[in-house]
């Protein structure tokens, strides 16, 4: 070991300092790595608590609701289960169908999600180059990544997935070996998917660096194309005996693909079905499938199978990493970004004409939006992501039968993929609406100097995001009407959906503009986090009362209304309340149209109002 | 202690660094100067082995930055021009971490990272979050950081940027002494008087070749010149820059 000395450093017998450090054994810089992360944890925890305690409130309250509601939802399928399939076996089936197929599907995502959040941990991030010019083993620096990695990307997994397994527990009335397994069960699953996608991360980014987007992208398209195969091999059904035995049975085989003995979910939901059932129970062809004193043992089985799987990735991750990643690392930094031109010039001169009525200073303010917004594929892929998927949905719906007992569903169901429309518009405008104020606030030394009316500046992106919110969302909420064939029926209910919408993109577009306006974070150079901050919240907060309140007027009267009248499927107004304005009639259809008008002109004005005045108070 | 031999690093098609030759010895404080993008923190990054070179060899202390890189870590002090400090750990969490990573004995971490706050000043502030630091006081924790190993060699990557007057000649102190005891410093900046002031040797590299390398002497005597090292560079340079804007 190399020694130091108390004040001058030593020398050796060539005149070399001799350092006061050595290397560090694998071990202790394990344990230095989760001492630090321990430590960081715990601070931010401190922090949050002291500084930013209704977020905090708020984010817990927000889970817990969820938590819950999925808990009873689950509850209520799987009492559904087992009171609506009496055939043992085939409920045991199904019950294995739905985990198999569940865990896949979440299999599937974390591959996804963990190797582009390690490709983002490792390759972009501050802090690797700051270790990377420290003695640490590149091997710990990638696990130090790769656990945040985990964390990251399977806490959506903790909050979905341990509703219905605990509510499955109860239903099933699990032993009490069931519930201990479950942490270690869920936490070797969850390492496969996650470091099959940082193999995956590593081996691209080393073998084909200056393809490693073309090829994610590639593989994001493939799996695209598999997801939309399965998924239509599932769905394409056109069986109207919803729920009858056939049905289930038919289900059942189109599922079939989510029941390879080669894969972890599989492990994973047998073993925790063998651990919650420790009486025997027999399948559709008869035959034992968990014996009473088999089945823990069977269940320890599969979860050493989960173990030893998780750990050999763990060593392969390591090796990789020791091998590999500073010459990736290395290598990714030679690629310089091919330089850009500013392309799509006639969109500018576009946007300027259909803008041509409003001030000129606020029609540049909106073309420099829209340039910033295109230039910027964080912005424009998740907006283009989240309503594809909006998209594919709405245009599966009509697999769903809706022509027998589930007709009574469609108003109601329409009204729901609205809210979808508008939670989704709101996590963007909190997003990126949001921030764009602070984000402002940083350029101020440009704005605050020159000669420009502050108000420009508000009603600019006020007018941008309008304008850029609401021809998707419309087209979004009309397709879900098409599909769900109101749009043949009735078009007053049509009409009324796009006034809802309007009413939200103009309303959340508000809040977000005059909310971020009155609550800037001007030291914060990251969006991110502004729209993660105490502002980002209370936004998303309002932002859901606002959808809540506007969904709920719009849609109690006309559900009613609807089912008595208009859509003439058999109900009488007279069961409803009478009288002009009762639910049920076309009043009250009116007054919450009305009062919807009126609770958006609220959301717009009163937001924007205080945000116009706390910009024109900004200092910089 | 600091040895380049023919190194090149390549961004793409562009040489950002071609077939640099450079020797520091032990206890000289070598200047690096260049206009931007002339390849200074291309050969910082490869020296403290956040990039391989594409062609040629480095060596920190006899040991080669690719094939030893933790051995070269370990005896190097890096001080980046954009300092990395975890926002939630106070300074002297982020001291005591520094400590940890280059495997000193508790009882020897614990004397100096007393001994960095008192050289550096940062008692006031030491026990506070570095998410609260300005920039100056976390070029300072920095500093403190890349000598509480007391490396055979210290990188520093433009070291007077945000410092306050009090701080760059508290800085520029300590980099004579580090380098009276034996350290070699190697500095990349653009203050030309601080490198006139404190550098035994300085080096110019220009769209990554080496112009010159010598002392400030050499470089006036080249020049023939008495003018002062920001004059000489602005010449040295100009008939380089002319060059590569007629090329394009």
């Amino acid at each position: 070991m190399l020694s130091a000395s108390d004040s001058a450093p030593a020398n050796n017998s060539d005149g070399a300092q001799i350092v006061s450090g050595q290397l560090t054994s694998t071990g202790l810089e394990a344990r230095l790595f989760w001492r630090l992360r321990a430590a960081v944890l715990r601070a931010m925890s401190e922090g949050a608590l002291r500084n930013a305690r209704v977020q905090v409130i708020s984010v817990v309250l927000a889970s817990v609701i969820l938590w819950v509601g999925l808990f009873l939802l689950f509850c209520q399928g799987f009492l559904f289960i087992q009171s609506g399939i009496a055939h043992e076996g085939l409920r045991a089936q199904m019950i294995q169908v739905i985990f198999n197929v569940f865990f896949l599907a979440l299999s599937v995502m974390l591959v996804f999600s963990s190797a582009i959040i390690l490709y983002g941990g490792l390759y972009r991030s501050e802090e690797v180059a700051f270790l990377l010019s420290t003695p640490t083993r590149c091997a710990r620096i990638v696990l130090h990544k790769f656990h945040e990695t985990v964390f990251f990307s399977c806490w959506g997994f903790v909050l979905l997935g341990s509703p219905m397994l605990i509510s499955y527990g109860i239903v099933a009335t699990a032993p009490w070996y069931y519930y201990a397994l479950l942490i270690p069960f869920v936490i070797s699953f969850v390492l496969i998917p996650a470091g099959i996608g940082a193999i995956f991360c590593l081996l691209v980014v080393r073998l084909l660096p200056k393809l490693r987007t073309h090829m994610l992208a590639l593989l994001g398209v493939a799996a695209l194309i598999v997801g939309v195969a399965l998924g239509w091999r599932v769905l394409a059904y056109e069986n109207r005996d919803m729920m009858a035995m056939t049905w289930f049975q038919d289900v059942l085989a189109r599922l079939e693909f989510s029941e390879q003995r080669m894969l972890p979910s599989w492990w994973l939901s047998s073993g925790l079905l063998e651990a919650a059932h420790p009486v025997a129970s027999v399948n559709a062809t008869g035959t034992q499938i968990w014996g009473e004193r088999q089945s823990w043992r069977d269940s320890l089985m599969f979860l050493a199978l989960l173990m030893s799987n998780a750990l050999l990735l763990m060593v392969i991750i390591e090796l990789l990493a020791a091998r590999t990643f500073r010459a990736s690392y290395s290598g990714i930094r030679g690629i310089v970004p091919a330089r850009r031109k500013a392309g799509l010039g006639w969109l500018d001169r576009a946007t300027l004409f259909i803008c041509s009525p409003f001030p000129q200073m606020i029609r540049h303010f909106i073309v420099k939006d829209l340039r910033l917004f295109r230039r910027d594929p964080v912005q424009w892929s998740q907006f283009v992501i989240f309503f594809g998927l909006l998209m594919l949905y709405f245009f599966n719906v009509r697999r769903f039968d809706y022509a027998g007992a589930m007709q009574k569903w469609v108003t109601i169901i329409s009204f729901l993929n609205l809210a979808v429309v508008g939670l989704i518009l709101s996590t963007f405008t909190t997003r990126f609406i949001f921030p764009m104020i602070s984000m402002e606030g940083r350029r101020f030394w440009i704005l605050g100097t020159a000669p420009i009316n502050r108000d420009a500046i508000l009603w600019g992106k006020f007018c941008f995001a309008c304008a850029g919110s609401l021809p998707p969302c419309a087209l979004l909420v009309f397709i879900s009407d098409m599909m769900l064939r109101i749009v043949s029926r009735s078009v007053a209910v049509v009409i009324i959906h796009q006034v809802g919408c309007a009413v939200l993109c103009v309303g959340l577009s508000a809040l977000a503009v005059g909310l971020g306006a009155r609550m800037p974070n001007l030291r914060e150079p990251s969006p991110s986090k502004i729209a993660a901050g105490f502002g980002g919240t209370l936004n998303l907060v309002f932002s859901s009362l606002f959808i809540i309140g506007v969904v709920l007027l719009l849609a109690v009267p006309t559900v009613f209304w609807a089912e008595a009248d208009s859509l003439r499927i058999g109900q009488s107004p007279s069961r409803f309340f009478g009288g002009v304005i009762g639910l049920g009639t076309g009043g009250s259809v009116l007054l919450g149209l009305g009062l919807t008008l009126i609770l958006g002109a609220c959301a717009t004005i009163i937001p924007f109002r205080i945000g116009l005045l706390a910009f024109r108070r900004l200092e910089n | 202690m600091i040895e380049l031999n023919s190194v090149s690093r390549n961004y793409g098609k562009k040489v950002a660094v071609d077939g640099l030759d450079l020797q520091i010895p032990a206890g000289e404080l070598f200047a690096f100067l260049g206009p931007n993008g002339a390849g200074k923190t291309t050969s910082i990054k490869m020296m403290v082995g956040l990039l391989q070179p594409t062609q040629g060899r480095i060596e920190i202390c006899g040991y080669d930055v690719v094939r030893d890189s933790r051995e070269a870590n370990l005896r190097t002090g890096y001080v980046p021009d954009e300092p990395y400090l975890y926002d939630k750990l106070t300074g002297r969490e982020f001291l005591q971490f520094m400590a940890e990573i280059y495997g000193m004995e508790s009882a020897d971490g614990a004397n100096g990272i007393e001994k960095q706050i008192d050289q550096f000043g940062l008692s006031d502030f030491i026990d506070q979050m570095a998410e609260s630091y300005s920039h100056g006081m976390k070029q300072r924790l920095v500093f403190a950081s890349a000598l509480l190993h007391r490396p055979c060699v210290l990188i520093v990557d433009e070291p007077m940027v945000g410092l306050d007057p009090r701080s760059m000649r508290l800085v520029k102190d300590i980099l004579r002494e580090e380098t009276r005891q034996g350290t070699t410093v190697f500095m990349s900046t653009h203050t030309l008087a601080v490198a006139e002031e404190i550098a035994d040797r300085i080096g110019v590299i220009t769209n990554g070749h080496l112009l010159f390398l010598g002392t400030v002497a050499d470089l006036r005597a080249r020049m023939s010149s008495d003018e002062s090292l920001e004059q000489l560079f602005l010449a040295l340079t100009e008939e380089e820059v002319g060059d590569a804007v007629g090329q394009r």
